[in-house]
């Protein structure tokens, strides 16, 4: 008898914490590749990317860094998102000398219950980019990997530069 | 003379001892039988009104009731009515800026049938119980998402507050659950028939019908559901009045009676 009101005061007490770990809003994880050879990764030399719209860089990568790796969060609020890549960026006076170009995401937004403790997140459904429309772009092509952003295990997106 | 006063002493004895081995005839015992109430307990649970008084974001009622079936055994069932709102925040309890990630409101009917199983032993005149019980309860309820907002760890899109959702508001119909209930608890005679029980209840989930995008995270007579895990916990402080039906004679125990 005590033993069955210990297991009740501790099925009260083993409460599980709510603190949110079971997922989250995935990142949009995208790689790049060498347009000679579109199997191999490729660097882009001091890469910066901004969300149109926004005043600051995007926060989930060092700006400014040669990487062939990024992950960057997709507006939850709307159906598309751009972004203007910039590959070799630095400032001379104030003005960007790097190469710009604007891609643009489209998508469907699903909202999905994850855990008590996390609530909704949003995943993105049926994926496809744009391409940049300016004169000298950087970015050649571009491929969808995955179309349904769900986690951040793998790549959604290949660039080729 | 002393010693004819200790004679008559021994003789008296001898008497006394005779007249015992009369009175032991067990038929003379037993002209006087003993009998205990039997009939049908109801009554409410004093907590779920308590804290529908006291808390703006529940309220509820519960009917308990009990019928004596032998000795030891009732039959025992509650029915009862929840409503709760809860709100689910992000962060800890330390965090001052705590964001609201939900506000849901659960509301609906549930049943538990079973018995329960005396196990103390009572003194001459009294009828407590100190009881272990089983329970199979049914709920059928409703969910409604008063409010939400979207998960998202990175800020960059909305640095000030989490996005609000609204594409699942509404309410989720049509759920029910179903579970195996623990139940130890004890009723102490106040005062003629009238009885103060309290319980403390362990529940195993077996059923959960529940909506795609939006589990049973709360269930009526159940309480809160936990990830991960069929268990919940639940209580009740009742109020009971007994209605005594019949009187029925307690079967004497072997052990006080022994054959002639």
């Amino acid at each position: 008898m005590l033993l069955i009101i210990v297991l009740l005061l501790c099925s009260w007490a083993c409460e599980k914490d709510d603190i949110c770990v079971d997922g989250d809003t995935p990142l949009l994880i995208i790689r790049f590749y060498d347009i000679a050879d579109t199997t191999e990764l490729k660097r882009v030399p001091s890469l910066r990317v901004i969300g149109l719209g926004q005043s600051t860089v995007v926060n989930t990568f060092n700006d400014r860094t040669a990487t062939d790796s990024i992950a960057i969060p997709l507006r939850i609020s709307n159906t598309n998102t751009d972004f203007i890549f910039i590959r070799n960026s630095a400032d001379e006076e104030g003005a960007e000398t790097g190469n710009i170009d604007t891609l643009g995401f489209n998508y469907e937004t699903r909202e999905v219950f994850i855990s008590r403790a996390c609530g909704y997140v949003v995943n993105f459904d049926n994926l496809a980019g744009d391409l940049p429309s300016d004169a000298s772009p950087w970015v050649q092509n571009l491929s969808i990997v995955n179309p349904n952003v769900q986690n951040q295990s793998s790549a959604h997106v290949k660039i080729f530069y | 003379m002393s010693r004819f006063f200790i004679s008559s002493c021994f003789l008296f004895l001898a008497l006394k001892g005779y007249s015992q081995n009369d009175t032991l005839n067990p038929v003379q015992i037993d002209s006087v039988v003993y009998t205990q109430p039997y009939g049908l307990r109801v009554g409410a649970d004093l907590s779920k009104l308590a804290r529908t008084f006291l808390n703006d974001d529940y309220s509820g009622f519960e009917l308990v009731g009990d019928y004596r079936l032998s000795q030891n055994l009732y039959l025992a069932t509650e029915l009862g009515n929840e409503e709760i709102t809860r709100i689910e925040e992000l962060g800890n309890e330390n965090n001052p800026s705590r964001e609201v990630l939900y506000d849901y409101t659960t509301s609906g009917t549930y049943i538990k049938i079973g018995v329960d199983l005396n196990t103390y032993e009572n003194w001459y005149g009294m009828n407590n119980t100190i009881y272990l019980g089983g329970r199979y309860g049914l709920s059928t309820h409703s969910q409604t998402l008063n409010s939400y907002r979207i998960f998202e760890s990175n800020r960059y899109w909305n640095p000030d507050n989490l996005q609000e959702g609204s594409g699942q508001l509404g309410e989720f119909g049509g759920l029910s659950a179903s579970w195996l209930e623990f139940v130890f608890g004890m009723k102490a005679e106040l005062f003629a028939n009238i009885y103060l029980g309290g319980s403390v209840r362990l529940g195993f989930l077996v059923g959960n019908k529940e909506a795609d995008n939006f589990p049973n995270l709360w269930i009526p007579g159940f309480g809160k559901v936990t990830e991960g895990s069929n268990f919940g916990v639940g209580y009740n402080y009742s109020v009971s009045y007994l209605i005594p039906l019949y009187r029925r004679a307690k079967k004497p125990r072997d052990t006080e009676v022994e054959e002639p």
